[in-house]
């Protein structure tokens, strides 16, 4: 055993400055959040909860061709149709995973995914989302421009992503 | 004499304890019956597969684009490196040739995966032996990278950003810079948690000479990742079989040399540098270009292209022209609303009261004897045959084509090439391999996994024997399982 060990064993230096490290940390400002009080900032094309997108006349883009139920990893979207029209568009929440499948897949933009993620409930059929529910949802979390800012960026692909699109992020260096 | 009267009175016997499944140590639901004589461990049986989901079936039954999600739900603490994984080996099963930007984005968050995925390994392996503050601090830069992936994909932990043939979106300028400045921090970050255990002598105690496994061995059972790093193998696939933008970055594969756990602890700390060196590498390398390769077989079409048809404002009508229709009755078993009703071999009919226009019937003719009038929804039968006796405009016949593409891809799925393949990748845990046996179909015929944290879950029993009851959870934190990879 050296001296330098000798010291290390008696002095418990390794102790002491792992303790002054954790004692620096408690004049510093906190990193966790009061969640009810307090939320945190949800990055835009957070994959939450489900809304069905209405055009500007107000009614529902769907058409009901059944894509986005063929492609759902999960097949938790059931759709039947009437006269028309669709008359049945029904979203199992338990069974999603929120991949966002249904969304690339869709060819009509007329399925998103909102920012809502508090949506529990102690009763089943609550969560089971019906056609009225999914489109009052675009209201509630897409209103005005919000919807289609959101098309723009995350229904992909898009051209861009097949060329090199003007602006495109690339590392530009240290901002002074 | 006395002695044997002594013995047959303190007559001990191996005890046989069950540890888990609900034990917070086992890092999931991993259980392991332990015989033990006093505190010393005789035997260690692992049983597994009390997270099993049947991934590898489920995957029989998905397209190649389908089954990507699941990959998400296996090792689901870097789910960015497991969809890599798959995407590289499908790619190299179809042929395709990722563009470089993707290549370099791929590389940059399976670098941040493999960050977050060692701070939770040095997270909850301190928290079990029992240093509680390296814990908190690990979770706070965590935290960190799982917002960065949030702003990249919508998701923080199922992220489903890579896509067969590219990545799923660009990244923005933000994120880029947001990334630079934990490359930045991040450095004196892991400095903090040595300083908190590195030289810690309970650490050392908890960790030194605990679990030796020598190269030969470690080899031998199929150990792989920093855990057979550990034990002086410098064996890493992002350096020997280069996939994605690694054979354009620096770095170094740090290796340990006595094979017990704090050398594993030393490996996973360094990579954790290295991981940090290749990020910036490839943010300052990351060249402008596309980010999907332009492969009409394997890739959705652009949505854009389709806009002529698809958009609200287009009232399009579908109209079967009697001439060129022969009568197959593809597009009336095709059509989900039954609107389209004829007898065989005559021309069929499109009911306008009923049609949804979806065009689904579109994408099923074979004969091209579908029209699209754009602005026909709502006008008589009549007005819609007069319009449809031209030639559809050129533009729409360019959606429509894309529009095809579009439901052909999602209701049959990419046709894979014939054949089987095996690809391996460097996920944080070890070597993920992918085995595809394909029969030429939309779906592969099998689909097996070689999952790092089964192997090393098997490594146990030789790691733990001879030990204490408590150098069992050691044990258990050095290997870095997850269980939801494991069982699968």
């Amino acid at each position: 055993m050296t001296v330098r060990e000798i010291v290390k064993r008696f002095t418990f230096i390794e102790i002491f400055q792992g303790m002054s490290l954790t004692l620096r940390r408690l004049f510093s400002h906190a990193v966790t959040i009061q969640y009810p009080k307090e939320r945190r900032h949800i990055a835009p094309g957070f994959r939450g909860q489900h809304a069905l997108a209405k055009n500007q006349a107000g009614q529902a883009k769907c058409v009901g061709c059944g894509l986005c139920a063929t492609i759902c990893p999960s097949q938790c979207i059931h759709i039947s149709r009437a006269k028309g029209q669709v008359d049945k568009y029904e979203i199992d929440i338990l069974r999603c995973i929120y991949c966002g499948f249904c969304v690339e897949a869709c060819p009509y933009g007329a399925i998103v995914l909102t920012e809502n993620y508090e949506y529990s409930d102690y009763k089943k059929e609550n969560i089971y989302m019906k056609k009225d529910r999914l489109l009052s949802n675009w209201d509630k979390y897409m209103p005005g421009k919000k919807g289609e800012e959101y098309f723009k960026k995350f229904w992909r692909p898009m051209s861009d992503d097949f060329g090199t699109p003007t602006g495109q992020a690339v590392w530009r260096g240290k901002k002074q | 004499m006395i002695q044997k009267e002594a013995e047959k009175i303190f007559e001990t016997r191996e005890l046989n304890v069950n540890m888990g499944p609900q034990h917070p140590a086992t890092h999931g639901v991993l259980r392991l019956v332990l015989d033990i004589d006093g505190e010393t461990i005789v035997k260690v049986t692992p049983y597994v597969g009390y997270l099993h989901r049947g991934i590898e079936k489920l995957g029989e039954s998905l397209s190649y684009f389908q089954a990507l999600p699941l990959t998400d739900r296996m090792d689901y603490v870097s789910a960015m490196s497991n969809n890599i994984g798959y995407c590289v080996a499908v790619e190299k099963l179809f042929g395709i040739e990722v563009p470089e930007r993707a290549k370099f984005i791929r590389t940059i968050v399976g670098e941040m995966s493999r960050i977050s995925n060692h701070l939770l390994w040095l997270a909850t392996h301190a928290l079990d032996i029992g240093a509680m503050t390296v814990f908190l601090y690990c979770f706070r830069e965590r935290e960190w990278i799982l917002d960065l992936f949030e702003m990249i994909c919508g998701a923080r932990l199922t992220v489903t950003y890579p896509r067969v043939g590219g990545v799923r979106n660009d990244v923005p300028q933000e994120f880029l810079e947001s990334l630079w400045k934990f490359t930045d921090e991040f450095p004196s970050r892991i400095l903090e948690y040595e300083t908190l255990i590195d030289q810690n002598r309970i650490w050392l105690q908890r960790t030194v000479g605990i679990g030796v496994i020598s190269a030969e061995e470690a080899v031998s059972w199929g150990m792989t990742g920093p855990t057979l790093r550990g034990s002086g193998v410098p064996y890493d696939i992002r350096k020997h079989m280069p996939y994605d933008a690694y054979d354009k970055v620096d770095f170094e594969v740090p290796i340990g040399t006595a094979g017990d756990t704090y050398d594993r602890y030393r490996c996973r700390m360094l990579e954790m540098r290295q991981s940090n060196n290749i990020i910036r590498q490839c943010i300052g390398k990351l060249p402008p270009g596309p980010v999907m390769a332009e492969d009409p077989k394997f890739t959705l079409p652009p949505k854009d292209k389709m806009m002529m048809i698809t958009h609200p404002t287009k009232e399009v009508a579908y109209f079967i022209e009697e001439k060129a229709c022969k009568g197959c009755g593809m597009c009336m078993r095709a059509c989900p609303a039954k609107a389209i009703s004829g007898e065989k071999k005559k021309p069929h009919k499109i009911d306008q009261a009923f049609c949804l226009q979806c065009a689904t019937c579109f994408a099923a003719c074979k004969f091209k004897s579908m029209k699209i009038i754009p602005g026909g929804k709502g006008l008589s039968e009549e007005k819609l045959a007069e319009l449809a006796a031209g030639p559809m405009p050129e533009e729409i016949a360019k959606a429509a084509e894309h529009l095809v593409r579009q439901f052909e891809f999602i209701k049959k799925g990419p046709k894979a090439p014939e054949g089987e393949l095996y690809v391996a990748t460097e996920v944080p845990k070890g070597e993920l391999g992918f085995y595809f046996v394909s029969d030429g179909s939309g779906k592969p015929f099998r689909m097996r996994l070689r999952a790092p944290s089964f192997i090393h879950a098997g490594c146990l029993p030789r790691l733990c024997v001879g030990h204490l009851v408590a150098d069992v959870i050691a044990a258990i934190g050095t290997i870095d399982i997850v269980l939801g990879e494991c069982d699968r």
